[in-house]
């Protein structure tokens, strides 16, 4: 029996093309990544045996971000819209449900790990995000730059996270459709706010309007990523206004 | 993967490991078995860092980190009596990330490597079991392919273990003990490799000790 690694994008897990260990390079090339990860299970042949440990060689990979919003009457028009400009394929909706834990230290700033996992897609793997500082540099670098870590995990990852001394500081559910164009991906969702700890049923919005982000994982250094986001964002208007939004201007 | 059994043979009296494993091996190839590749499996520690530990008021705990050839694109995180995660290779990257709160135990990295034997449906894994550049010790483990509860298989297991290691046949191991009818998985190979290792470590400590 063969199994194959669907390509199919869902929420962040388009990255879990790295699973494939193919990184986005074909950026550079301008197609999109449909590769196909094909493990051969018939035979009890052997894997490779790395002889290297992967701690300090991996290469860095950075999120490049765009975000605005739409009021809930205008969304009908942003989606026709994205439809004509991504690539072709089925209208992908997502229900996620994400919680953000918190490690507290002696430093002054306690480590920040996501944990999301699909409420409609049975059987998919949970995802846990790390995002690093945003990179403080070039003023007219377009997008929100930071390093970014992505890691498919099994289904206890909570309890995990528990046992290493980690403690959620909020969650909530994403609901909305997601978009890709190359190796861009575009996400229009609403946030629901958790009423009861744990219950994912009892659901209120938070606004009246779906967040739209833009982003991009690639490796670092290619700052020419930002700039195909801006022209991509310059195709949006006047429908949303998508801008570098530094979260610490918020706080 | 199908049901495992991961043990220790001891090195035999007046021989050094090397030749032990080859007394073994030689058995193996004797029986019919078919070499097919390498493997290892290799295991780190990290410890809470202090400063984390005031908060919680809690003793630090020992997180292993391991690899298993078997599985190239996976990583292991476990904790002794604790939930065992099974995340893709970007762990570690994570775990460097996390220097300053999880610290690895000095001179800590364990690993067993050696030969894949394939003997029909029984996949016999042959290792030398070192720390830094000296080893330490021997570890078989052998998976019965088609069957994936322990205790449907554990007679056939043990029959085919004692057929080639004789009077060193372990018992059964830990993880079957409550769950018997519940479905075998990498973890739990993973966690009987974390016990192995654990255990040659007291060992080569309680050497150092003696000496």
């Amino acid at each position: 029996m063969r199994k194959i690694l669907s390509p199919r994008v869902r929420g962040y897990r388009q990255d879990f093309l790295k699973i494939a260990q193919v990184y986005p390079v074909p950026y550079l090339t301008g197609g999109s990544e449909s590769s196909c990860v094909v493990f051969n299970l018939d035979t009890m042949e052997a894997p490779p045996v790395t002889m290297m440990p992967v701690t300090g060689g991996t290469i860095n990979m950075m999120e490049y971000l765009l975000q605005g919003s739409v009021l809930d009457h205008s969304l009908e028009s942003l989606i026709h819209r994205l439809r004509g400009l991504c690539d072709n394929m089925e209208p992908e909706t997502f229900l996620d449900h994400e919680m953000v834990f918190l490690l507290k230290g002696q430093q002054a700033s306690p480590f920040v790990l996501r944990a999301r996992r699909s409420m409609d897609r049975a059987g998919a793997p949970w995802h846990l995000r790390y995002l690093g500082q945003p990179e403080m540099g070039d003023k007219n670098r377009h997008a929100l730059v930071r390093n970014c870590v992505d890691i498919a995990t099994s289904e206890n990852l909570t309890d995990f996270l528990m046992e290493m001394g980690f403690r959620m500081d909020h969650e909530f559910v994403a609901k909305g459709h997601l978009f890709r164009k190359g190796i861009m991906k575009i996400m229009v969702y609403k946030i629901f706010r958790i009423l009861v700890p744990g219950n994912t049923d009892s659901t209120e919005a938070l606004s009246l309007s779906y967040l739209v982000e833009l982003s991009v994982v690639a490796p670092a250094g290619q700052d020419v990523v930002s700039d195909d986001m801006k022209n991509f964002a310059e195709q949006l208007k006047p429908l949303v206004h998508l801008e570098k939004i530094d979260p610490k201007r918020l706080m | 993967m199908g049901v495992t059994c991961v043990s220790q043979m001891p090195v035999a009296e007046g021989k050094s490991v090397q030749q032990t494993v080859e007394l073994l091996t030689r058995k193996l190839e004797m029986l019919g078995a078919e070499k097919q590749g390498t493997f290892c499996v290799d295991c780190e520690t990290y410890h809470t860092a202090a400063s984390t530990l005031g908060s919680q008021g809690q003793t630090g705990k020992l997180m292993y980190v391991m690899h298993n050839s078997e599985y190239p694109l996976s990583c292991f995180a476990l904790f002794e009596n604790g939930p065992c995660l099974i995340a893709d290779t970007n762990f570690d990257v994570l775990m460097v990330k996390l220097k300053g709160f999880f610290q690895s135990a000095k001179a800590s990295k364990i690993e067993t490597r050696g030969t894949r034997y394939q003997y029909c449906d029984f996949l016999v894994k042959v290792g030398t079991v070192t720390m830094g550049p000296s080893a330490r010790g021997i570890s078989v483990e052998v998976e019965y392919g088609p069957c994936v509860v322990a205790s449907d298989c554990w007679s056939l297991l043990l029959e085919f273990l004692q057929s080639f290691l004789g009077s060193h046949t372990p018992g059964a191991p830990a993880v079957f003990g409550n769950r018997h009818d519940a479905v075998y998985g990498p973890a739990d190979t993973m966690v009987q490799y974390m016990e192995l290792f654990n255990k040659i470590r007291k060992q080569q400590q309680a050497a150092a000790f003696m000496e």
